[in-house]
């Protein structure tokens, strides 16, 4: 060390002064006290603390009770499985693999899903693809317009079109109001009418914007200079595309795909409406029989089947990106985006994106409005157009006698979707945040990746297996926790927990961007932990904090898988309510609550983009 | 009075990393402007943060006056809020969502400080620093030097007794840099607070500190004015960090060094005996004195043989490359050469501008070295 150092004279600190006199503790064990101190001195740990442990009982434990309760025999099931009561069994698992029954219950089911899946990811691809293309990389007209218009489907309910499908092709399989094709003459086939075809083509429709998002993205990153390199040493347009763009594009491709998999088998309402008919089931509307069956035990194994392939084929996603993250760095920064010019082809090219505007979004809307205010579909007589369905009185239906907007029912299960859902997307948004603030500020490293792995998993776990998995939980009293099963609270706690992994996400996209130095600079100023985050912390994050509340709140405005499970007539939300009216038959009603959904989400997105200036993309996968 | 000390202080970020800080103690005394000065990743910024109390060491202690602030072994720990210092961040920190003046003021708000105190003290930071014609406007309304004031102005509103500074001139342009160098000495003088001041700029440290650190992989490797840093380095480190253009070395024990480490090596000799462990000595440019004619040179210089192989205007000063026998060394003068490139002629040194370090890169002062500077102080 220098001699400077020591000829420089030093202050003696007096005893008093100097604590580092005072005896000295042993030395192992020396700094635990200090860390403890660094440690409890800011709440952040002790509400990170906290934080984990509210979302271990909200999202780990429910899954886990669900589990419990596929291997340990149900009430009601002990003279089937032979077994006492709450003993362990393997009675479920057989019951649901292997067991003549289990064609019915999985095995069909299954295989209709991954039918259904793959049938929707090659449509979604085809269409979607094509379009990413056209919007992205080519100089078709106007495609400013149809980059929002095309992605209409994405931010309205699925069901909504399974709804519109109804209407178009049903026939007289079922009662009610007889479908367009019908009443104008033509009786489709029920293969047109339900199952496989019109769920495979809604789904479809429905994703295609996935790959438009994810696909075009990428494709907007490419630089066009590798395209030019190619052509400069030779190689045709064709050769091109398929050994130089087409291999880039492959991990954004196989997100879609795999993204677009992953919802198909969570998907519940356009099964459930077109496939129902037909006795067309997929594992979600499996699922949904045995949990109206009381078949607890058998809803635990098959929920937990769906998670688990909800898990892999994410797993399998990450890991393909993660590979393929090795060549997605071409969009350097000073990326070149040239225009293809299609020249004649323009103009069909237009065309072309038309027409999948008008099956996507224009027809089903246009249908659904039409019948509700038209007592005969595809009647365009005058004396036919009537708004009884909206505001009617002393009709002659049975249940409804008056338009949905003088039903109280309607407005019951309006304020229930505006309060449990505001509820439940307000606290997501600020757990969000906060997540965000602990696991960016936190000094107890396991407690920040604990809450950020723990508040991400719901996302591998489709909705109605998760709501399952709440049932499980909270159908019965345990310790101080009530039975809730039937209380708004049930209905308010899964969507919290349903919407955790994109309100975490942003909460701590937004906190790390922020960084620790506006906060810092107030901690050195004076301010103590509540005066930071009230004073500086939440104020800065006033936007993000808006974006956090308003996404969840659309999601769970449109959201049908969880609320199925675990609403009763009670607690219904517009959604539920909905479905009810189609159970019944009321197909008017039902469309005139599913377009009110449907504009509130879209609306709702709209002024989410506008309030955040940023596009659909960044928040996809929602 | 605020003495800043720091003892023994360790930093460990854990998980196989290397320490940050490796047993520190260095002494901050009242009124004193002291740069921590360093590479980057030399745990100068870490040491900074440790004092205001957004790090935690993992041991020894930190005091801040009288008041231990931090220390490991008896588990005390005051948290930043506490510790009544001010701190500019390199990026400012300005808070976005609030005007300048309510940045100003923020921490006369918290002391709850009554109203017309607490905006004629604000009013009078702003107008020293010259941002009052900004109040009401918001930090992204500023460029990057309104910034850094308001930064500052933030700081010293609640006249804190120290002041902390990381890299606060980094961001700024050259010109901007000057002025907030004169701006941050004027601050110095005219509020009597400590500062202590990170940067891994030499000029900033030599133009602006009372006193320099110059810290290394976590080790302080000296402590001193800014003249005895540059002029007496305690070691090759500090040497070599120091100066621009670096400093000559010449390794006496290596071949590559050739005559010149000969020469050197029984000049040495000469002047102080059989030196044990003499590992190289550090000529600094200016140091280097050319002449052509042989009987310029004082006696008592270090001399040798030189060849004139380059001459560098810089603009105010030259630098001047020579070859002495193979080897390169460089020369800077602030008076315009008269030799040229080709020319044959004599470098010599004063022996006080001999820098001896051992095979270690410690410095070496000889018994008889020492008095020749004391007489040259």
């Amino acid at each position: 060390m220098s001699k400077t150092l020591l000829d420089m004279p030093r202050t003696e600190a007096t005893p008093a002064e100097a604590p580092t006199a005072a005896p000295r503790r042993p030395k192992q064990g020396r700094g635990a006290a200090y860390r403890l101190k660094v440690a409890l001195r800011e709440p952040t740990t002790i509400v990170g603390v906290l934080a984990l442990a509210l979302f271990t009982y909200l999202i780990v434990v429910p899954i886990l009770s669900m589990l419990n309760d596929a291997v340990l025999v149900q009430y009601g099931d002990e003279s089937r499985s032979g077994q006492n009561f709450g003993e362990l069994t393997a009675y479920y698992f057989q019951r649901v693999f292997a067991s003549p029954l289990s064609a019915t219950i999985f095995w069909r089911p299954l295989g209709n899903t991954l039918m259904i899946a793959v049938g929707a990811i090659v449509f979604a691809v085809l269409i979607g693809g094509t379009m990413a293309w056209l919007l992205s990389r080519t100089n078709m007209w106007g495609r400013r317009w149809f980059a929002t218009a095309l992605i209409v489907p994405y931010m309205l309910p699925a069901w909504t079109f399974a709804l519109a499908w109804t209407n178009l092709f049903k026939n007289r399989k079922i009662g009610g109001q007889p479908g367009w094709l019908e009443s104008m003459g033509m009786e489709p086939p029920d293969w047109l009418s339900y199952g496989q075809v019109p769920i495979m083509v809604v789904l479809a429709l429905h994703y295609t914007p996935f790959v438009i998002l994810l696909f075009g993205n990428a494709l907007r990153r490419f630089d066009s200079q590798l395209e030019d390199s190619a052509r400069v040493l030779g190689a045709r347009r064709f050769t091109v595309t398929m050994r130089v763009i087409l291999p880039l594009m492959r991990p954004s491709l196989i997100s879609a795909i795999i993204l677009i998999f992953a919802k198909c088998l969570g998907e519940f309402g356009v099964a459930y409406v077109l496939g129902m008919p037909v006795q067309f089931e997929v594992l979600s509307t499996s699922l949904y029989r045995s949990i109206s069956s009381r078949q607890t035990g058998v809803a635990a194994v098959l929920a937990g089947a769906i998670i688990l392939i909800g898990v892999i084929s994410l797993l399998v996603d990450a890991r393909l990106v993660r590979e393929g993250k090795r060549f997605v760095t071409v969009g350097s920064k000073g990326s070149m985006n040239r225009l293809s010019d299609l020249g004649r082809w323009r103009g069909a090219a237009t065309l072309g994106a038309s027409v999948v505007f008008a099956i996507s979004v224009a027809i089903p809307l246009l249908t659904l409005f039409l019948s509700t205010v038209m007592r005969l579909p595809g009647d365009f007589s005058p004396s036919n157009f009537t708004l009884d369905y909206w505001i009617g009185h002393d009709l002659k239906t049975v249940a409804l006698p008056q338009g949905v907007l003088l039903t109280p029912e309607f407005w019951a299960a309006a304020w229930n979707t505006l309060w449990i859902v505001g509820l439940a997307a307000i606290t997501s948004g600020v757990l969000g945040l906060l997540v965000g603030y602990i696991v960016v500020r936190t000094p107890v490293k396991f407690v920040g990746g604990a809450l950020r792995q723990i508040t991400f998993f719901p996302y591998l776990v489709p909705g109605i297996a998760f709501a399952v998995a709440y049932l499980s939980l909270f159908a019965v009293q345990r310790g101080p926790v009530p039975a809730l099963y039937g209380t708004a609270a049930i209905l308010v706690l899964a969507f919290i927990a349903e919407q955790m992994p994109y309100a975490s996400r942003a909460g701590i996209s937004a906190m790390m961007q922020l960084g620790k130095d506006p906060e810092e600079a107030a901690q050195v100023a004076g301010a103590g932990w509540w005066t930071r985050m009230t004073r500086i912390v939440i104020p800065i994050q006033k936007g993000s904090l808006a974006t956090g509340v308003l996404l969840p709140f659309i999601s769970g405005v449109k959201g049908l898988s969880l609320v199925v499970i675990l609403a009763v007539p009670g607690t219904n939300v517009l959604t539920t309510y909905s479905l009810q009216l189609v159970d019944y038959g009321y197909q008017q009603a039902a469309n005139v609550v599913v377009l009110m959904v449907a504009a509130v989400a879209f609306f709702g997105t709209l002024f989410g983009q506008k309030l955040t200036k940023s596009n659909l993309a960044e928040g996809l996968g929602g | 009075m605020p003495n800043i000390t720091l003892e023994g202080v360790q930093k460990n970020y854990g998980g196989g990393a290397p320490s940050a800080v490796v047993g520190l103690d260095l002494e901050v005394r009242d009124g004193e402007f002291m740069c921590l000065l360093g590479p980057s990743g030399c745990g100068k910024t870490t040491t900074l943060r440790m004092i205001a109390g957004l790090e935690h060491p993992t041991g020894g202690s930190i005091r801040i006056g009288s008041r231990v602030v931090d220390s490991v072994p008896d588990g005390i720990y005051v948290p930043p809020e506490k510790r009544e210092l001010g701190l500019v961040f390199q990026s400012y920190a300005l808070w976005p969502h609030l005007s300048i003046e309510n940045n100003v003021d923020f921490g006369l708000r918290l002391r709850k400080v009554p109203r017309a105190e607490r905006e004629k003290r604000t009013s009078d930071v702003m107008d020293k620093l010259g941002i009052s014609k900004y109040r009401k406007r918001y930090p992204s309304e500023l460029s990057g030097g309104q910034q850094q004031r308001v930064a500052l102005a933030r700081m010293l509103a609640v006249n804190p007794e120290v002041l902390l500074l990381d890299e606060p001139l980094s961001n700024l342009d050259a010109r901007l840099r000057l002025e907030m160098r004169a701006e941050l000495k004027r601050i110095h003088e005219e509020f009597k607070t400590t500062i202590v001041f990170v940067t891994h700029d030499q000029w900033e440290a030599m133009t602006l500190a009372t006193q320099i650190a110059v810290m290394s992989e976590g080790e302080l490797q000296q402590l001193g004015s800014p003249d005895e840093i540059y002029e007496r380095p305690a070691n090759r480190f500090v040497a070599e960090f120091v100066g621009n253009p670096p400093i000559n070395i010449i390794e006496l024990a290596r071949e590559e060094s050739g005559g010149l480490a000969l020469w050197a090596m029984q000049y040495i000799t000469a002047r102080h005996g059989e030196l044990h462990g003499l590992g190289s000595v550090g000529i600094r440019p200016e140091a280097v004195q050319v002449t052509r004619v042989v009987e310029n040179v004082p006696d008592g210089a270090f001399k040798a043989r030189a060849r004139i192989t380059g001459i560098l205007p810089t603009g105010g000063s030259w630098i001047i490359e020579l070859d002495v026998a193979g080897r390169k060394l460089f020369s800077v003068t602030s008076l315009s050469p008269t030799c040229s490139v080709g020319d044959e002629s004599w470098l010599w040194v004063q022996p006080a501008d001999l820098n001896l370090f051992d095979g270690d890169g410690a410095r070496l002062t000889p018994q008889r070295a020492l008095v020749t500077e004391a007489a040259a102080v």
